[in-house]
């Protein structure tokens, strides 16, 4: 609790944040495998052992050998390199998806906590609109009318993504903003823009990150779907939504290809999880899921836990 | 927000004589709620759907007839599919027609839209529903065995299957099914489809995997939450007073607890349906199901935008009513949701 207090000050230090999170185990795989990937993503491309477009067709659909370590598919491509080298699209269309969402989804959802009830009811139902909308039936849609491309598929999941920032980060400021120390520095004449810099902001971000890291996590997920069904990279570039999707008309022949890509994906996401957990422990955010969601109360920090968590200067 | 501010008033407020009155109020009340805000959303995706279609470059004679269109063929197009006219006008009249159940025609086969999504919906809907009663009976049990065994095998069993499925894109499973049922023991197909109303024995044996794989997702996030809610019930005063008196812990869970914890599970499921819709497209092209699914992305592949169009109002103006039903449902089972802004949240799909 010592370092979550330590990390929570007024300025959040990301070093502190960083430390704390390091000394916490599961924290400390999951950095490691993120890592791990991101090299992967930057690097993968480069230390491929083939070209992971190039197909050695007198090699079709091996298993693994010392030639192709993971084996080969159904057009000879070797599995390893187009894992090493589909890892950056597979990432970095999920970060571009999740940075969208949090640009459109952590403004808003503090705007709506100001701008009065009128605003504040229909950025509600723009929020509850776009819960409603199924990822893929609204990416097929984009993709018929607006083209069919990264982009275009990473806006459309970026824009479903937003309410979850919206809802969290509007929780939070909602929370806050009865807090006594905002409404004390409020009366003495703070104006709400320094409100919001100074007391609601530091507690908003914990939020976000853990919110961020979640997103990334169901954003990969969503975005193997979308390749699955042949949505935003175009087939011979390799993804490993793609690489599941070519795997599929050959289960009868390689029944264990699957498990590469699935096994990648799985590091990823679970690390992402364990590291949205980690950050929820060291910083104090507000835990996702409450027993009281029942009882219509919205996911307010609890003000006891607020008060404790602000060090005075 | 409102929402919290009466809810914390609650109904014990009110009795006696002005009871039934309050209550009949605020039923109306929570009823104007629904309308207003179901409305609002269905007006917002309308709106967010006919705005891709505004948005998009594409038109009926470059889709039909590609590079070779002349100036002369896309005016005369656009003209024929009333794409000429100002933007509003169009809107209204989309919209208008779509209220009566007219979604215009395709581009290219001129077929009504209306139809082709008739014809491919009953699969989705069998699938998603099919998936839904599984994911009950797995996530439910699942649930319910965890909390029995609060912090034995079973309770740790379930937990970690629950996060392992959370890490997977939802058609793995599906993949994982294929192999073992189709290829290894040649029990089931891999693909295909017959329509339930056709044969229902041939329905289910072609319907089984995609909803089971379908299922998982929903079911583990209802035994999570089934599971959370039940320990919370099990410590409260009631159900520890209970087990004092002597009653068993499996007769506590299922005649006392089992109810209150029911709703948060219920709103879970609520979440869920945008995921289950949305997941039966996938499962269905993995199971190669003539659905939804399947004529969008050849639509999207061509560029027709009104059957596009079409099928995202429709996949909306679902998800909506379902989880209309699944609040409403919600609100019968928990009397303490029963409050003026009840049926006001069920509008907006179990929103937190």
């Amino acid at each position: 609790m010592r370092t979550s207090t330590r990390a929570q000050g007024r300025r959040p230090a990301l070093p502190a944040a960083l430390t704390a999170l390091w000394r916490i185990p599961s924290a400390r795989v999951a950095l490691l495998v993120l890592a791990g990937i991101a090299f992967l993503a930057v690097f993968g491309e480069a230390l491929a052992p083939h070209d992971p477009i190039k197909q050695y067709t007198d090699e079709v659909l091996q298993g693994p050998s010392a030639a192709h370590l993971l084996g080969t598919d159904y057009v000879g491509r070797d599995v390893l390199s187009r894992l090493m080298a589909g890892t950056r699209l597979s990432v970095l269309g999920a970060v571009e998806a999740v940075l969208i969402g949090a640009a459109l989804g952590v403004p808003t959802g503090l705007a709506s906590v100001w701008l009065g009830p009128r605003l504040e009811w229909i950025s509600l139902r723009i929020s509850d609109t776009l819960v409603i909308l199924p990822f893929t039936v609204f990416a097929i849609a984009v993709a018929g009318t607006l083209g069919n491309g990264l982009q275009q598929a990473m806006i459309a999941v970026g824009v479903l993504i937003s309410p979850t920032f919206y809802r969290i980060t509007r929780s939070v400021a909602l929370g806050l903003r009865k807090a006594q120390y905002v409404e004390a520095a409020e009366l003495m004449g703070a104006t709400e823009w320094w409100t919001l810099r100074t007391h609601i902001w530091s507690k908003v971000l914990p939020n976000v990150a853990v919110t961020s890291a979640q997103a990334t996590g169901s954003a990969l997920l969503v975005v193997a779907s979308l390749s699955f069904l042949g949505l935003g990279v175009t087939p011979p570039a390799p993804t490993w939504g793609g690489m599941l999707s070519a795997d599929l008309g050959y289960l009868a022949q390689q029944p264990w290809a699957p498990i590469f890509p699935v096994a990648l994906m799985m590091a990823t996401v679970g690390s992402l999880n364990l590291l949205a957990d980690a950050i929820r422990d060291v910083t104090g955010a507000a835990p996702r899921r409450r027993r009281r969601r029942r009882r219509g109360i919205s996911h307010v920090p609890a003000p006891r836990k607020e008060q404790h968590d602000v060090v005075p200067v | 927000m409102s929402l919290t501010a009466t809810a914390a008033t609650g109904w014990g407020a009110v009795r006696g004589r002005g009871e039934r009155l309050a209550r009949v109020r605020g039923w109306a009340v929570s009823l104007r709620g629904v309308v207003l805000v179901t409305a609002t959303v269905l007006f917002l995706a309308s709106l967010i759907t006919f705005a891709l279609g505004a948005l998009s470059d594409s038109n009926p004679a470059a889709a039909v007839l590609g590079e070779t269109a002349t100036e002369e063929d896309i005016a005369r197009m656009n003209h024929e599919f009333g794409l000429d006219r100002p933007l509003v006008v169009q809107y209204l009249s989309w919209v208008g027609n779509a209220l009566t159940g007219d979604l215009g025609r395709s581009w290219f086969t001129t077929i009504p839209v209306t139809d082709s999504i008739r014809t491919a919906l009953p699969v989705d809907l069998s699938i998603a529903a099919l998936a839904l009663l599984l994911a009950l009976v797995i996530g439910g049990s699942a649930g319910i065995g965890a909390a029995l065994s609060n912090g034995g095998i079973l309770d740790r069993g379930v937990t970690l299957v629950c996060s392992l499925l959370g890490t997977l894109p939802p058609f793995v499973m599906g993949m994982g099914l294929i192999v073992l049922f189709s290829v290894k023991l040649q029990l089931l197909p891999a693909g295909g489809y017959v329509a339930l109303e056709q044969d229902p024995v041939q329905w289910l044996r072609f319907a089984i995997l995609p909803s089971f794989a379908l299922s998982l997702d929903v079911a583990s996030s209802i035994a999570r939450q089934l599971r959370t809610s039940l320990v919370g019930e099990l410590h409260q005063n009631y159900a520890i007073g209970a087990e004092m008196r002597g009653f068993r812990r499996r007769r506590v869970l299922f005649g006392h607890v089992l109810r209150n914890a029911a709703g948060p599970t219920l709103a879970v499921i609520g979440l869920a349906i945008p995921l289950v819709i949305g997941g039966a497209v996938v499962t269905e092209k993995l199971f190669a199901l003539p659905g939804i699914a399947q004529l969008s992305l050849d639509a999207a592949e061509k560029g027709d935008v009104p059957v596009v169009l079409g099928t995202l109002l429709v996949t909306a103006v679902i998800v909506v009513a379902a989880s209309l039903v699944v609040n409403i449902l919600q609100n019968l089972l928990n009397p303490a949701a029963r409050r003026s802004d009840g049926v006001a949240r069920a509008a907006r799909g179990g929103a937190r």
